[in-house]
C-alpha cells in the first residue's frame, strides 16, 4: 500500500491557526504518554513543565525575562521567513549586537548619562544589522545560500566573544577569568519592576511584536514582504525587486536579533561572559514558526517557549525529569506544527497500482 | 496547585516578603533539603559525575534525614540566577553551586534568601550566607606529572584546559613542575577551549596537539573524550579527571584524580541540621581525603608507580609541596626562591606559567 501526498487547493483558514494550539496539545499528551513508559511520572512531568510556571506567581518574572529575547528575534524572523529568506544565523546577530553594546559599555566605563543606553542599543541593532549584511551581499552578489553563510556566521561570532574577552576586553578584577567587567551603573538596562528581575527589556520586546504587525499589515514594506513569499512572480510583476527584499529582510531580522542582544548583555548578564550565546537565535526559530510567522503569534509563542524553558527546571527538581526533556518538548512541538502543516496544504492519497497490461 | 484567588494571594504574598526577611540566624532542623547545581550532565563520568556521586553519599549517611535535588547543565549565567531561585524557594536549606561560572548568580541570589546557606566550589566571591570549597586538585596532578615525566618518550605533553584562571593554570603548572623533577627538558602545551564540556572540542584539541607529538594528555574538562582519543591514537597515556575513567580507555588511563566531595557536603548538611553552619573557606586535598588517586594503569611499570606514591604519601604527610622554589616562571625570570614555599593566597591567584609550559596564544 502506498500513499501520496496531493496538494488541497484551498488550506483552510480555522486550521491554520488551529496547528499551532493543537502541536502543543499533542506535545503534552503524547509527552505524558513517553514519559510515563519510560519510567517517569508523565502526567506531572506534562504538569510541571506546562502549567507550574503560569500558576506560580514568582515564576512570571522568569517567564517575562526568558521570553523577551525569543521574541523580539522571532519577530524579525518572522519578518524574514515571510518573504522566503531564510536567516538562521539569528544567534550570530544576537552575539554581534550583545558585542557591540558591551563595546559602548566599556568605552563609557565610569561615566554616567542618560544617553549611554539608547547609544548601546543602537550599537547593537547596527551590529546585528552588520552581521547580517554579509549573508545578504553573498545571496544578492554571488548568490550564495543564505541558510549556510548565516549558520556558519554564528560560529565565527563566538569565536570573536572569546578572542574579546580573553585578551582586550578582560575584566582586571576577574581573577584571570575571561570575562569583562561589571558594566558601570549607566550602562545597564533599569529594572521596571521593584523587586523582580523583570526589566526594560521585557516591555521593548511587547512593543516590537506590536510595532511589526503594524507594519507587516499596514505598510507597503509588510506587503512588499508578504508577497514576495506568497507570489515571488507576482511580485517581480509588480516591480518588487527580488535583490531589495532580500537585503530588507536580513537587515531587518539582523537588527533585531542585535537588539536582543544588547538588551541581554545590558539586562540580566550586565557583563560579557563566554556563556552569552544561549541558543536563543535557534529557539526562536521554533517561537517564529510557532507563531505562524505573524508577530503577535509571536509573541504568544515566545512566551510558550519560556514556559517550557522554566518548567522543565521545576520538572527537574520536582520530579527528577532529566535535563534533556526540555529540548524533547520543545522538538516535539515544532514536529507536530511541521507535521500539521503539510496537511493542511496536502491531503494523504492513497495510491491503488494499476495492475499491468503485459502480466494478465 | 491550582490557580485559586487565595493560592495567587498566597504565593505572590510570600514572593514579595521573601526579600524582607532579614533574619540569618540558622536554626536547628528535623530535616535539611540539600540542593545541587551541575553545569554539565551527571553522565559526564567526570566533573559532575563526582559531584552527584558527593550527593549520593550525604543521602547514604543521612537516610530520612536528608532531602536532595539537583538541577543539571546549568548554563553559566542569568539561567543560572533562575535555577538557584527555584530551589531555595523549594524549600532548600543548603545549596551548592558546582561551577566556578556560577559565582556571579550566587552572589546576586544569596541576599535574597539569607535563611539558606549557600556554598560556591572553586570561587572567591564569599559572603553572609556565602561559603566556599574547592580541593586542592594540584596534588593530584603533581602525581601524574610524575608519571607523565617518567613514562613519556616524547617528553611534550598536551594540557586541555578550559578557561585560564588560578585554578587551572596551577593544576597546568603543578603537572609540569612534578613532570620536570623527572625530565628537567619536559615541556607542556596548554589549549583552552572555553567550556568545561564539550566532549567534541575535547576531542578536536586533543588530536590536534597529538599530531603535533605530544605523547602525554591531561585535562581539566569534565568528560573523558580526550582520554579516548589517546587511547585510539595510542599514545602513551592520560588521566582521568573528576572520576576513573579506566572503564572508557583501560589500556591508556595511567590513573586519575577522584574528586571525592562526599565528606565535606556530608559535614555541611549535617552542620545545617545542628544549626552550626558557618560560611568557611576550605580547600582540602590528599590528606583529607577529598582528592584521591585512582588505580594505577597497567602499564605504568613497578617503579613508576613507587616515584608516584612517593609524591603522593609526601604530599599527604608534607614533606613535599608542589610549589616550593626554586621556580623560575616561563620567561626564564625566578618568582620563588629556593626553600620558599607559595602561600596558598599566592597560588589561589596564581597567573603565570612556570618553566616548561609554552605560552598559550
Amino acid at each position: 500500500m502506498q500513499f501520496r501526498l496531493e496538494k488541497r487547493r484551498e488550506p483552510s483558514q480555522f486550521m491554520l491557526y488551529a496547528t499551532p494550539v493543537a502541536a502543543v496539545a499533542l506535545t503534552m499528551i503524547v509527552g505524558a504518554i513517553i514519559f510515563s513508559l519510560i519510567g517517569y511520572d508523565g502526567v506531572g512531568a506534562v504538569r510541571e513543565i506546562f502549567l507550574t510556571p503560569l500558576t506560580n506567581a514568582y515564576k512570571w518574572q522568569d517567564l517575562g525575562v526568558k521570553a523577551a529575547p525569543l521574541i523580539i528575534i522571532g519577530v524579525g524572523l518572522s519578518i524574514a521567513y515571510r518573504a522566503n529568506v531564510w536567516n538562521i544565523g539569528a544567534e550570530g546577530q544576537y552575539v554581534i549586537g550583545g558585542l557591540a553594546g558591551t563595546g559602548i559599555a566599556l568605552l563609557t566605563y565610569g561615566m554616567t548619562g542618560w544617553w549611554i543606553l539608547p547609544l548601546m542599543v543602537l550599537a547593537g541593532m547596527l551590529g546585528g544589522m552588520a552581521y547580517a549584511a554579509i549573508p545578504a551581499l553573498l545571496r544578492t552578489r554571488l548568490n550564495v545560500n543564505e541558510i549556510l553563510t548565516s549558520l556558519m556566521l554564528t560560529y565565527a561570532s563566538v569565536q570573536l566573544i572569546y578572542y574579546l574577552i580573553r585578551a582586550p576586553w578582560k575584566d582586571p578584577m576577574g581573577m584571570g577569568f575571561p570575562q569583562t567587567r561589571l558594566f558601570s551603573e549607566a550602562a545597564r538596562l533599569p529594572f521596571i519592576i521593584p523587586g523582580t528581575i523583570v526589566h526594560l527589556g521585557v516591555p521593548i520586546a511587547v512593543v516590537v511584536g506590536l510595532v511589526a504587525w503594524f507594519i507587516m499589515t499596514r505598510s507597503v514594506f509588510g506587503y512588499r514582504m508578504r508577497v514576495v513569499g506568497a507570489a515571488p512572480h507576482a511580485a517581480r510583476y509588480g516591480g518588487f525587486s527580488e535583490h531589495k527584499t532580500i537585503w530588507l529582510a536580513l537587515l531587518v531580522s539582523g537588527a533585531l536579533a542585535g537588539l536582543a542582544g544588547v538588551l541581554e548583555v545590558a539586562g540580566p548578564f550586565q557583563r560579557m561572559v563566554p556563556g552569552f550565546p544561549t541558543n536563543y537565535g535557534f529557539t526562536a526559530i521554533i517561537v517564529a514558526f510557532l507563531g505562524r510567522l505573524n508577530p503577535l503569534g509571536v509573541i504568544v509563542a515566545g512566551v510558550v517557549l519560556a514556559i517550557t524553558f522554566v518548567g522543565g527546571e521545576v520538572a527537574q527538581t520536582t520530579i527528577g525529569l532529566p535535563n534533556a526533556a526540555t529540548g524533547i518538548f520543545q522538538a516535539m512541538m515544532l514536529f507536530f506544527l511541521l507535521a500539521g502543516d503539510i496537511l493542511i496544504k496536502y491531503r494523504v492519497r492513497r495510491v491503488v497500482p494499476q495492475p499491468s497490461q503485459g502480466a494478465a | 496547585m491550582t490557580l485559586s484567588r487565595r493560592n495567587f494571594v498566597k504565593v505572590g504574598g510570600a514572593a514579595m516578603a521573601l526579600p524582607l526577611l532579614g533574619s540569618s540566624a540558622f536554626a536547628q532542623l528535623e530535616k535539611v533539603k540539600v540542593g545541587f547545581i551541575y553545569v554539565g550532565t551527571i553522565n559526564d563520568n567526570g566533573y559532575n559525575y563526582a559531584h552527584n556521586q558527593g550527593r549520593l553519599y550525604v543521602e547514604e549517611h543521612l537516610g530520612d534525614k536528608v532531602e536532595t535535588i539537583y538541577v543539571e547543565n546549568v548554563p553559566e549565567g542569568p539561567d543560572c540566577e533562575r535555577v538557584l531561585r527555584e530551589l531555595a524557594q523549594q524549600g532548600c536549606n543548603l545549596i551548592f553551586a558546582t561551577s566556578f561560572g556560577f559565582g556571579d548568580s550566587v552572589v546576586k541570589v544569596a541576599p535574597q534568601f539569607p535563611d539558606v546557606a549557600f556554598e560556591h566550589a572553586t570561587g572567591y566571591m564569599s559572603g553572609p550566607n556565602i561559603g566556599l570549597y574547592n580541593a586542592r586538585f594540584y596534588e593530584g596532578r603533581a602525581v601524574c606529572g610524575t608519571i607523565a615525566g617518567h613514562m613519556s618518550e616524547t617528553g611534550k605533553y598536551g594540557y586541555i584546559g578550559s578557561f585560564p584562571i588560578p585554578e587551572v593554570v596551577m593544576g597546568i603548572n603543578a603537572f609540569v613542575l612534578a613532570a620536570r623533577k623527572v625530565n628537567p627538558d619536559a615541556t607542556i602545551k596548554p589549549v583552552y577551549i572555553s567550556t568545561w564540556n564539550d566532549p567534541a572540542k575535547e576531542a578536536d584539541a586533543a588530536r590536534a596537539m597529538i599530531d603535533q607529538g605530544i605523547d602525554v594528555i591531561a585535562q581539566h574538562t569534565d568528560g573523558p573524550a580526550a582520554l579516548q582519543v589517546a587511547a585510539e591514537r595510542g599514545i602513551v597515556g592520560g588521566f582521568g579527571q573528576g572520576a576513573d575513567m579506566s572503564a572508557f580507555a583501560p589500556e591508556t588511563q595511567l590513573t586519575a584524580i577522584i574528586d571525592h566531595w562526599g565528606p565535606h557536603y556530608l559535614a555541611s548538611a549535617e552542620a545545617v541540621l545542628a544549626g552550626t553552619w558557618v560560611p568557611g573557606n576550605t580547600w582540602e586535598g590528599l590528606k583529607e581525603d577529598v582528592v584521591q588517586m585512582g588505580p594505577y594503569g597497567a602499564k605504568v611499570p613497578a617503579d613508576v608507580v613507587a616515584a608516584a606514591e612517593a609524591m603522593r604519601t609526601g604530599q599527604i604527610d608534607g614533606s613535599v609541596h608542589i610549589f616550593t622554589g626554586p621556580i623560575n616562571d616561563n620567561t626564564g625570570v625566578e618568582r620563588v626562591p629556593a626553600g620558599t614555599t607559595m602561600t596558598d593566597a599566592e597560588l589561589l591567584s596564581m597567573d603565570w606559567y612556570v618553566e616548561g609550559v609554552e605560552q598559550p596564544a
